[in-house]
Formats: C-alpha cells, sequence, structure tokens
C-alpha cells in the first residue's frame, strides 16, 4: 500500500554513494557510480526515485562509500540546508586552500552529510552530485524527486494531477523517463583509477532510466537488470490522460520524440508553463531536453477507431509473404491494424504482441542516439503501448512510495 | 475535400557537393502518374529531399511505396517504410516503424493512408534503421494545409487557418540536414559505419550545400536535389518559412537583418490551452532533429539577406569556406515579383524544383550569382 499522503510529512531518506556495475544489451558490463537505499547492495541508476508532498520538509542523509568526496545537489529547491551539530546551515560551494572542490556541502569517504530544504513547489526535478561534476553525474550519480502537489492522494485518482487542480495536468497514469549518455572510457578510467579528460567525452550509450533499449522495454525491476530497476515502457489505453516526466541527467541534448500523437508541454523544470492566468503550454512533437531540464507532458491516443465489419481500413494489406515483418526475428506488430485484435506473422519471427495493442516508438531523434555503440536498434528509445479499453490494471503506470512510511525504497 | 494518391519509390543515387564531391544516397523518387512499365526506368533516381508531399486538412492521402531496390547495391536487401513525423492519432499500421508494423520488401507495394486534420509543417522519413536510412537522405518536407486555405483569398492564404495571424504572400520549406562523407562511403562500399563516430562534414538546406543553395536553374550536377532554397519576395511582403530539421544536430539559423516571427512549432499553431497567442519574435532560431518551426518574415527594405547557421563551422564545405547551410533572402522593390503561382507548390513527377518560382524569369539578364558574385546588391 502506497504512503497517505499528508499535507506536512518529514520523510528522512538514507542515500548512500556507492559503486556497481550495470549491463547493456550489446553485453558490455559498465562500471558506475550511483546512489543506493537501505534495500540495495550496489549502486543503482538512475538512483532511487524520491516522492516527497508538496510542503514536505526532507531530509537527505548521505553516506559516502566512495573514495573521493561526493555530494547532493537539488536544482529547483529553494533553500537547501545541511544539518550540522550546531544547527541548520545553508549549504554552498565549498573551497579549500583556494580550490573549488565541491559546489556544495560533501560527504567525505566513509562520511556522511545531511541534508534538508522543503519541497514548497510541485513538478519534477533531478538530484545528483554537486562533486567533480564532470565525472561523477556521468559515472552515474543522478536521480529524480517528484513532488506531490498539495491534495495530491495516491488513493484517489480523482486528485492525480502533476500541479495541482484546475492546472490542466490531471493524468490517469504517470511515467518518469531519466535520460543520460555513458562514454565507456571515461568509467573504464574511473574503474582503474586512471586519468580522463572531460574534453574528449563521446558518448557511445544512451539511457532512458539507466537502460539502453531494448531493455528499455522490460519492467520494472527485471531480476536480470538488478541495477537499473526501472522501466520505461509507456502503457495506456485510449483517450487516457498519460503525464510523461523527461529529465535531462546528462550533459548532451536529447531531441524526444514520440510517435502516435504529439504531447502538451504542461511544466518545464517544475514550474507550470502559465502566466497568472494566461496558459503557455503548448504541444510538440519533439521535445529538446537539454542537460539538466526537466518537462513535464500529457500525452493521449484517442486515435479513429478502425472495426473489421463496421469501419474497416481503407486500404489493402498485402499477403504475409509481400510483407517485411520481424527482421530483427521479433516483431511488436499484433498482425492486425485492429486494436485489440491479432493476426498472421510470419512463421519464425517472435510476437511480441500481448493483445492486440498498438505500439509507437518514443527515441531521440539524434539518431545515432538510437544506437548501442553505432549499432541500430539501441540506446535512447522506447515504446508506448496502447492497450485495448479495459485491459490495463491501475497499477500500471503508477508511481509511488513504498509501504513502509519514509523509506527511501521507491517503486513503480 | 480531396482525395489525394501519390507514389513514391525507394531507391539510390548520388547527389553532388559544390567542392566536385559525389556521394552515394538513399532516397525516395516520384512515382506518381508514372505509368506501370516505366516505374523500373526510376531506379537510381532518388531526390535529396524526397518530394514534397502536399495535402490538406479533410484530404484522405493515400501514399503507395514501392521498394525499387538499390541499384549500386544490388546486395541490400533492406526493407522501406514512410513516417508521418508528427501525424497525429496515427494508427501502428500506418505509422512506418518496422518494429511495430509493415515494412516493404524489395519489389512489393505497401498503401499508407491518412487523413489530415491538424494543419501544419511536418517531415516524411524511412524509418527502418533510421540512423542509416535518414542519414543516407530517406527524408522529404511534409506540409499539410488548413482546410480553408484558399491561395486566391489573401485571408485564406495562411499556415494555419484564417484568423489565425498566419497569412502569407510566399512560402518556402527549408529541410536542413547534415551529411556525414564517410558514412556514406562506407554504406556504399558495403562496409559497417560505426553510427557513434557521426561527424558531419557538410551541412544542407534542402539537399545542397552553399552555393548550390542559390542555384535557381535546372542543372544536370544537381539533378538529383531539385530544390534550392534561394527565397525571393517583394518588400513589405509576407513570407512563410518552414523549417524542417531532419539532420541529427541542434541547429541556430539566423537571417542577418531580418527577425523572424515564429508562429508554429511542430505542426501546432503558437497557442496556449485557451487560444493565448504564443507567437514571438526571435533573430535566431534554435531547434533541434525532428522539430519544425514555421516563421515568418516580413521584409519592408530591398536588399541581400543572407540566411545561414550561426554554429558558424556548419557554413563550411569539408572545411572550406564559404558553404554549408547558407542561402539569400533576396528582396525586391514592392510589386516586382509576380505573385507565387498556387498552389505554391505542385506534387507529382517532372514538376521539377518545387521551391521553383517563376518570378525568377523577370531577372534572367542578371542572375542571382552574378549579382552576388558581382557587386553588393544592397539594392535590387
Amino acid at each position: 500500500m502506497p504512503t497517505q499522503a499528508t499535507a506536512n510529512g518529514s520523510p528522512a531518506i538514507h542515500l548512500r554513494a556507492v559503486d556497481g556495475y550495470i549491463i547493456t544489451p550489446d553485453g558490455a558490463s559498465i562500471y558506475i557510480w550511483g546512489y543506493r537505499d537501505e534495500t540495495g547492495r550496489a549502486a543503482q541508476l538512475p538512483g532511487p526515485t524520491i516522492i516527497v508532498n508538496q510542503g514536505d520538509t526532507v531530509t537527505i542523509k548521505l553516506t559516502n562509500e566512495l573514495p573521493e568526496i561526493v555530494s547532493l545537489m537539488f536544482p529547483g529547491q529553494n533553500g537547501v540546508f545541511r544539518l550540522t551539530n550546531s544547527g541548520a546551515v545553508p549549504v554552498g560551494p565549498i573551497y579549500e586552500n583556494g580550490r573549488l572542490v565541491s559546489l556544495t556541502d560533501y560527504a567525505p569517504p566513509r562520511g556522511t552529510v545531511i541534508y534538508q530544504f522543503v519541497a514548497s513547489r510541485p513538478g519534477t526535478y533531478i538530484y545528483h552530485s554537486g562533486t567533480e561534476i564532470n565525472k561523477q553525474v556521468p559515472m552515474g550519480l543522478y536521480g529524480a524527486i517528484i513532488v506531490r502537489p498539495a491534495g495530491f492522494d495516491p488513493l484517489d485518482p480523482a486528485t492525480w494531477s502533476a500541479y495541482g487542480p484546475e492546472t490542466g495536468t490531471e493524468f490517469d497514469r504517470e511515467y518518469l523517463l531519466v535520460v543520460a549518455e555513458i562514454d565507456p572510457v571515461l568509467h573504464e578510467a574511473v574503474r582503474l583509477g586512471k586519468p580522463y579528460r572531460p574534453g574528449t567525452y563521446r558518448p557511445r550509450y544512451w539511457t532512458i532510466n539507466g537502460r539502453c533499449a531494448p531493455d528499455t522495454m522490460l519492467p520494472d525491476r527485471a531480476t536480470y537488470l538488478p541495477r537499473q530497476p526501472y522501466g520505461s515502457m509507456i502503457m495506456a489505453e485510449p483517450g487516457e490522460r498519460v503525464l510523461i516526466r523527461y529529465i535531462g541527467a546528462g550533459c548532451d541534448a536529447h531531441p524526444l520524440h514520440p510517435h502516435g500523437n504529439h504531447t502538451r508541454v504542461v511544466a518545464l523544470d517544475g514550474r507550470l508553463l502559465r502566466n497568472g492566468t494566461q496558459d503557455l503550454s503548448h504541444k510538440h512533437f519533439t521535445v529538446l531536453v537539454g542537460p539538466g531540464q526537466t518537462y513535464d507532458q500529457i500525452f493521449q491516443w484517442d486515435g479513429p477507431v478502425y472495426d473489421p465489419v463496421t469501419t474497416p481500413i481503407p486500404t489493402p494489406i498485402p499477403n504475409l509473404r509481400n510483407q517485411a515483418i520481424g527482421d530483427a526475428g521479433w516483431t511488436m506488430w499484433s498482425g492486425s491494424p485492429y486494436l485489440g485484435q491479432k493476426g498472421d506473422i510470419p512463421i519464425g519471427v517472435t510476437s511480441l504482441n500481448v493483445t492486440g495493442e498498438y505500439y509507437f516508438m518514443l527515441h531521440s531523434h539524434s539518431e545515432p542516439q538510437i544506437t548501442n555503440w553505432g549499432e541500430f536498434p539501441g540506446g535512447m528509445m522506447t515504446m508506448i503501448g496502447i492497450f485495448p479499453a479495459g485491459t490495463l490494471g491501475p497499477e500500471v503506470g503508477r508511481l509511488q512510495r513504498d509501504s513502509r512510511a519514509n523509506s527511501t525504497r521507491e517503486r513503480r | 475535400m480531396t482525395f489525394v494518391q501519390v507514389h513514391y519509390g525507394a531507391t539510390d543515387s548520388f547527389i553532388t557537393m559544390p567542392d566536385g564531391s559525389v556521394h552515394y544516397i538513399f532516397g525516395f523518387v516520384d512515382l506518381t502518374g508514372v505509368p506501370e512499365n516505366e516505374i523500373f526506368a526510376r531506379r537510381g533516381k532518388a531526390t535529396l529531399p524526397a518530394p514534397l508531399l502536399d495535402v490538406r486538412a479533410g484530404d484522405r492521402v493515400e501514399l503507395t511505396l514501392t521498394n525499387l531496390g538499390m541499384p549500386q547495391r544490388p546486395d541490400l536487401d533492406d526493407s522501406h517504410t514512410i513516417h508521418w513525423h508528427g501525424f497525429p492519432n496515427q494508427i501502428s499500421l500506418w505509422d512506418g516503424v518496422p518494429e511495430t508494423s509493415i515494412a516493404v520488401p524489395v519489389g512489393r507495394d505497401f498503401i499508407y493512408y491518412y487523413e489530415p486534420k491538424d494543419p501544419g509543417t511536418y517531415m516524411y522519413h524511412c524509418h527502418f534503421e533510421p540512423v542509416e536510412h535518414i542519414q543516407m537522405g530517406m527524408v522529404g518536407p511534409l506540409i499539410a494545409r488548413p482546410a480553408d486555405y484558399n491561395p486566391a483569398n489573401p485571408l485564406f492564404k495562411t499556415a494555419y487557418g484564417a484568423g489565425t495571424g498566419t497569412e502569407f504572400d510566399r512560402e518556402y520549406f527549408l529541410l536542413i540536414s547534415e551529411l556525414d562523407p564517410v558514412a556514406h562511403d562506407q554504406v556504399h562500399r558495403v562496409q559497417a559505419f560505426d553510427w557513434s563516430e557521426y561527424r558531419p562534414a557538410y551541412w544542407l538546406i534542402n539537399g545542397r550545400a552553399y552555393p548550390d543553395t542559390l542555384h535557381t536553374a535546372p542543372d544536370g550536377d544537381l539533378s538529383q536535389q531539385p530544390s534550392h532554397s534561394l527565397i525571393q519576395a517583394n518588400a513589405g511582403e509576407k513570407v512563410l518559412l518552414r523549417f524542417i530539421n531532419l539532420g541529427f544536430e541542434e541547429h541556430a539559423v539566423t537571417i542577418l537583418g531580418l527577425p523572424l516571427r515564429i508562429i508554429g512549432r511542430d505542426a501546432q499553431l503558437l497557442r496556449g490551452l485557451h487560444g493565448e497567442d504564443l507567437s514571438h519574435w526571435r533573430d535566431v532560431l534554435y531547434f533541434g532533429a525532428g522539430q519544425t518551426v514555421d516563421v515568418i518574415i516580413e521584409p519592408q527594405q530591398p536588399g541581400l539577406y543572407p540566411l545561414f547557421n550561426r554554429g558558424y563551422h556548419k557554413n563550411t564545405n569539408a572545411g572550406a569556406t564559404p558553404g554549408g547551410m547558407m542561402t539569400h533572402v533576396v528582396v525586391y522593390p514592392a510589386g516586382t515579383l509576380p505573385p507565387q503561382p498556387g498552389p505554391a507548390f505542385k506534387r507529382g513527377a517532372g514538376q521539377g524544383s518545387p521551391n521553383q518560382l517563376p518570378g525568377g524569369r523577370m531577372h534572367a539578364n542578371t542572375s542571382y550569382s552574378q549579382r552576388i558574385a558581382g557587386h553588393p546588391p544592397a539594392r535590387c
């Protein structure tokens, strides 16, 4: 059961900065630094998603198990303090011997630091290390913060919105896509303790929630991806309002393009696109997500309903041997143009279509980013599945906290 | 409402850059109206960009794609598709993604079907191994006109419909992209290319690099690059520029001396949820791969205005300057050019350059290249 939303909670979260390995679909094993919570045994990518309520006083303790100083930054949060024995002190850049060693208060190796802030505004935010940022953030020391608007009740879908009632941000399901890149040379250099020049940054992998396609489409907490717990397969039924949250956690920009329909961009950087009463939201078919930016969008697929008897599709479909299906040995095509129906696909092709749903690709349109080290398909790509009405359970497309109050473990 | 039938073929060809280099491409060729027994003669005749698909909200559009195969790559049995990028509420059958739909094998046909409802500037491209097929040139501009579009009536000659403040006198599409010659050469020579090594050396507008962008006359060397991008207008006219980014990079496009009124993005009029006017002025248009932007310029003074990429290294051809993503806006005294013919662009085979304007012939005594090479044409 999810945590009951409270007006002014005080969640205490404990993150550890640790190392670990992630795997990519081409078989590579990549050394990372990342955050974990109390339940994890090694770094996860991205770090645990922190979900709090607007107005919460959020306390985050960071324990550093890495060989160098590490910190946490909370872009978009006002009034971040460090808790000390003598009280709360505003965080700030740390100079030692005249050299900037960290953009914010840090934890030394085997040490801890405790941060505190009031989550005053609802929205989608990032957290990441503020130390040796050109190395530590690409290494994986980043994660997401979601602040629920006042009045949000995880048990009551009528209260589900990104920014509160009457903001045009109401949703039926929600998904979080944290995008970034990986230059494996950096990761190998850190693993071996060798020098690395940030100017040579050259990504070879592009990730959504720490995974490269096609792993992006695997379920949350897939056991074979133990350090990459978050999937990014978007699933919804026709007409449902789908909140898609993008976070740019890498160093490059990523033009993310969903097929199927436009998205209405309702907020940027945790700020509702409103100017007084004037609505500034707008529809896009490609959103250029820059480093550190967050975008909240409403996606809705409300396409035509074709029926083989009453409203058949107006074009002929070639017979099976005149079609190309499943070039890679698999297909997500149902074999039928009708939602909820399945048809023939060629023998030898694995069908990954469950119940006649439509799949629409969501991917970076900087197309080298949808490869794994140059090999298509891969990288920053996932799918949006539109399922027949009534086939998706209420647990699909939920971002929620675990049952244990104040636990740091978040699950989807 | 019109029933529109178009027919495109997927095949290959070669393009040339101003430095004389020749590059292998994949692409589409217009087969609309081509008799069945002549279709195979169009193999190896792909154009960059692909033919303009120009439709209207309310049309019923049937697009037949024939995979003609690659004469230069007889080993290559890749399928092809058409993805109408940005089509709202598509069903997967006609979305053109091979992993979620049907692709077209060599020698076969497939019919895509659209009922466009929302006007705007879109794009289409092949989605089979898209990193390769898009870079290789299977990219085309796509315009959906508002249902009330009427080029004979200034109030209804608009980008987004009467009363939306998007009236225009002339229009041009500018499909911008990049070319990595190593990738093209590797594909031609049946060699693998590591796409994470993508490094373009040419930056293109409508498939050409400067100064070919200015070349309005039909030219044998540019036979597979039919679209110039010389923008011509009379002073005081509103000129709609439809920018389409089908490269893999972000681009910063600017026109020295002419501010840009951004009226649409991604085939959406810039209006808020309750109709708020979100259009705005810019001097630099910065946009990413897979985005389109509708811009209206309103030049008041006759003259020559350079359009270029503010990422200055992109105004080069394989390192040589000037070149790349540059063209010109030529503004004549009011009344000089006749109206742009309507509909401004024609579809169908053999129509020549979509951006070709008859207005250019009025100044045949001084070609634009002479004008530009000869003296600074501060005033035309």
